[in-house]
């Protein structure tokens, strides 16, 4: 259980990080390539997947 | 053009994670679809004389945990033998599932008593495995024209469940080191352990009521790829290796072909070893042809499920390359299905041969020619 709370932490500090790269990118491709990176962390993040 | 720097702006970013927001609640939803299914999926409708009951019966420490399986005894008027039938061990091999959802809807027990267990590891069933593009269901037209559906699973255990797994799995029994995805296959686990995984516990729950109901015949029902070598098979503990060879030579009379295999004795956690080797029960496990399960497959689909058509697997047959025989090649559920069935019913009718007085006499169960011709739907109920 207390494995599961860290996994869940760190992929919560995971998706802060990638969706401040995500707000300070310039290059659209680099901005789609965060966004396609959230979406496999927010399904973690909510315990679904 | 995507690298010209005003192109990303606040704004874009906004509509990106916007956009990933709902494609994660679009992919959520279908995920926990899964977890928690509609109504009426997965439903089945036992036979009259069938008491419904849980593993935690056997094992209290299950209750109220998602590996609490359901469990349906029927007993026969006279006394005899008990046989124990798990579908669903894998979640992903459905002819073994619903060849125990079949024989719960259809089977009227006059000697002896039936244990079933039609999905014998529930927590297989809420998740597909990643990448394996399976359906999460397949389904079935009863003669009135209702549906019905049931879940396609997964071979291990949901990691919601039960999560991380090791790199390498050491069999708590014997040692033997194993790929650490086996912690989380069933049919890896046994014979379990009272304060193990969720998967072991599981296991550990199946040797319980094999245990205190002195249960004489445990029989798994499985599939597998049509490249394996052991597809259309029977594998048994050497204890039940004389009812194994009586039941195929039996059902080779009777046109349905099947390979008779020994269980190895150097590999471990699987039942018709460690069901043996622990109760004094004739271990066995019946496996199938599943192209859906293989890994020649192209479009996997609910037909695939179904029909068992994949041309790359034709092709294979064509070539010599599949363990199948040509003129034997129908693998249609119904066929699948009634293969189980069959191999079922011919071992509890040559139980007594083997154990004086433990004679199982089952009844209203679907004949081998029935089941395959007329399909499953026919013999579900509304």
């Amino acid at each position: 259980m207390i494995l599961t709370w860290i996994y869940w932490a760190i992929t919560a500090f995971m998706i802060i990080l990638v969706l401040r790269s995500l707000y300070r990118e310039k290059s659209l491709r680099e901005q789609i390539v965060a966004a396609m990176v959230l979406v496999p962390l927010l399904l973690r993040v909510l315990m679904i997947k | 053009m995507f690298e010209k720097r005003y192109l990303a702006s606040k704004l874009t970013g906004t509509l990106l994670v916007a956009f990933a927001i709902v494609l994660a609640a679009i992919s959520g939803h279908s995920y926990m679809k899964m977890r928690n299914p509609d109504p009426g999926i997965d439903r089945v409708v036992p036979a009259e004389g069938f008491e419904h009951r849980l593993l935690s019966d056997w094992f209290p420490a299950l209750k109220g945990t998602p590996g609490d399986a359901d469990i349906y005894v029927q007993e026969g008027e006279e006394p005899g033998g008990t046989m124990l039938l798990l579908g669903g061990t894998h979640a992903n091999e459905p002819a073994g599932f619903m060849a125990a959802v079949v024989m719960l809807e259809t089977a009227q027990v006059k000697r002896g008593r039936l244990i079933i267990a039609p999905f014998a590891n529930p927590m297989a069933r809420t998740h597909t495995f990643p990448q394996d593009a399976h359906p999460q269901t397949f389904g079935f037209e009863t003669t009135n024209g209702t549906k019905r559906t049931f879940r396609f699973g997964a071979r291990i255990t949901d990691p919601v469940n039960e999560w991380p797994n090791p790199d390498i799995y050491i069999h708590p029994a014997s040692g033997q080191t194993m790929a650490g995805i086996e912690r989380s296959n069933l049919n890896r686990a046994h014979p379990g352990r009272a304060d193990g995984g969720p998967t072991e516990r599981l296991a550990f729950g199946y040797m319980e009521l094999i245990k205190q109901e002195k249960v004489d015949m445990a029989i798994d029902m499985h599939e597998a790829a049509p490249e394996y070598p052991v597809v259309d098979a029977l594998v048994a503990h050497e204890n039940a290796m004389e009812l194994a060879a009586m039941v195929s030579m039996e059902l080779e009379f009777e046109g349905v072909p099947i390979r008779l295999e020994p269980s190895p004795k150097n590999l471990r956690g699987l039942n018709h070893r460690e069901w043996g080797d622990n109760a004094d029960v004739l271990a066995l496990l019946m496996e199938t042809c599943n192209a859906s399960h293989g890994r020649f497959r192209g479009k996997t689909d609910e037909a695939l499920v179904l029909t068992g058509e994949d041309k790359a697997y034709e092709k294979s047959l064509g070539l010599g390359r599949l363990f199948v025989p040509l003129e034997s090649y129908d693998k249609r559920i119904d066929e699948r299905v009634a293969r189980h069935v069959i191999t079922a019913k011919v071992l509890a009718d040559n139980l007594e041969y083997v154990r004086d007085g433990k004679g199982i006499t089952i009844e209203g169960l679907p004949s081998y020619q029935d089941l395959s011709e007329q399909g499953l739907g026919a013999f579900l109920s509304e």
